[in-house]
């Protein structure tokens, strides 16, 4: 509730024909406590963070505790998850190999998920991977994993191979080795992690912009009087974006899942 | 004279979205039709789809951080 008049703080639903929030930013950052806990404040994005971390640990706990012969229907729901992830990410990206990186890509898959899907969480609300930090910290752990082992595999061939390409004209190699070294070393980080964010942070202020609009002006029906009908059109809006957010939060998290396996690969096999 | 207003960021980010909008929309097409004549091979072609979308929508996500930092 807070969050709607923090959204819809200087709104005038009798001359605007959509309510702006004054301040995006506040959309995102929560400098109160919640409560705190020897020196560590948790504020609701941290908060959100461990719920997502116990979610994720609780949902595979619970799915395979018991190992039966006829799963629970949670249980199968859970295993064809993880087979997901196995047979089509790990296995099929990076090959038979795979199944090293597989608990990785599992962890990261599930977490980025549950993120993402706090966005339409009603109650939460709130994507805590449209927080740069946290869509940050997780594409450069992928990229310490996918720098070590192509240095692991390949020694210093995998940089040789990346600068001096020898698949290409040696006329052009400079050129294309230059924008094959920063593509790899600064832009595939920076870009896995924009991408999570970006979509996120798109998808929770057309969320807020749309519902809080309609919310409005919807509930100030008895000042403004038939102009509150401008509120039916945005919130309908807002709930098919609802929807489609939905659709996006899988769509995200199994990108920056199947982009790890992808970058991972291509630092296993150098050749091409 | 008409007095603009404004971040010339913003048109920044929208020339940037060009190209990317174009490239999208063309792998998504070749993906399709590849769907309909082969449907046995349509789990291959949309992984390969998706991989194509997130490399062309780089750009596009370059252009969306210069628009903060700018």
């Amino acid at each position: 509730m807070e969050q709607l008049i923090l959204a819809a703080g200087g709104c005038d639903p009798a001359n605007d024909i959509i309510c702006r929030p004054e301040n995006v930013i506040e959309l995102f950052q929560f400098e109160d406590n919640l409560f705190t806990i020897g020196p560590w404040g948790i504020t609701r994005t941290v908060f959100l963070i461990l719920l997502a971390m116990v979610i994720v640990v609780g949902l595979l706990f619970f799915g395979l505790r018991k190992k039966r012969m006829n799963p629970s229907k949670y249980g199968v729901t859970i295993e064809s998850l993880m087979g997901f992830v196995r047979d089509d990410i790990a296995t099929g990206i990076i090959g038979p190999e795979g199944v090293k990186y597989y608990p990785w890509l599992l962890s990261l898959f599930l977490f980025v998920l549950v993120g993402n899907l706090f966005e339409v969480t009603p109650l939460i609300n709130f994507p805590i991977t449209s927080r740069m930090a946290i869509a940050g910290s997780l594409s450069l752990l992928t990229w310490v994993i996918f720098v070590f082992v192509g240095f692991k595999k390949n020694g210093f061939g995998y940089v040789g191979a990346l600068i001096w390409p020898t698949t290409v004209p040696i006329a052009l190699r400079p050129l294309v080795g230059l924008i094959e070294f920063v593509s790899t070393f600064f832009l595939r980080p920076l870009t896995l992690a924009v991408r999570l964010f970006a979509n996120m942070v798109a998808g929770h202020l057309m969320l807020t912009l749309l519902l809080v609009s309609g919310w409005v002006f919807m509930s100030s029906v008895g000042e403004i009087g038939v102009r509150a009908l401008i509120g039916v059109p945005w919130f309908v809006f807002g709930l098919g974006i609802y929807v489609f957010e939905i659709v996006v939060a899988v769509l995200q998290a199994y990108i920056i899942t199947l982009l790890s396996a992808v970058y991972v690969e291509s630092s296993i096999h150098i050749e091409h | 004279m008409v007095e603009l207003k404004g971040a010339i960021a913003l048109i920044g980010y929208g020339l940037a979205a060009i190209g990317p909008g174009i490239g999208i929309g063309l792998v998504v097409a070749a993906a399709i039709s590849a769907m309909a004549r082969q449907p046995e091979a349509a789990g291959m072609v949309r992984t390969t789809m998706f991989l194509g979308i997130a490399f062309t929508e780089a750009l596009a996500l370059i252009g969306f951080v210069l628009f903060f930092i700018a």
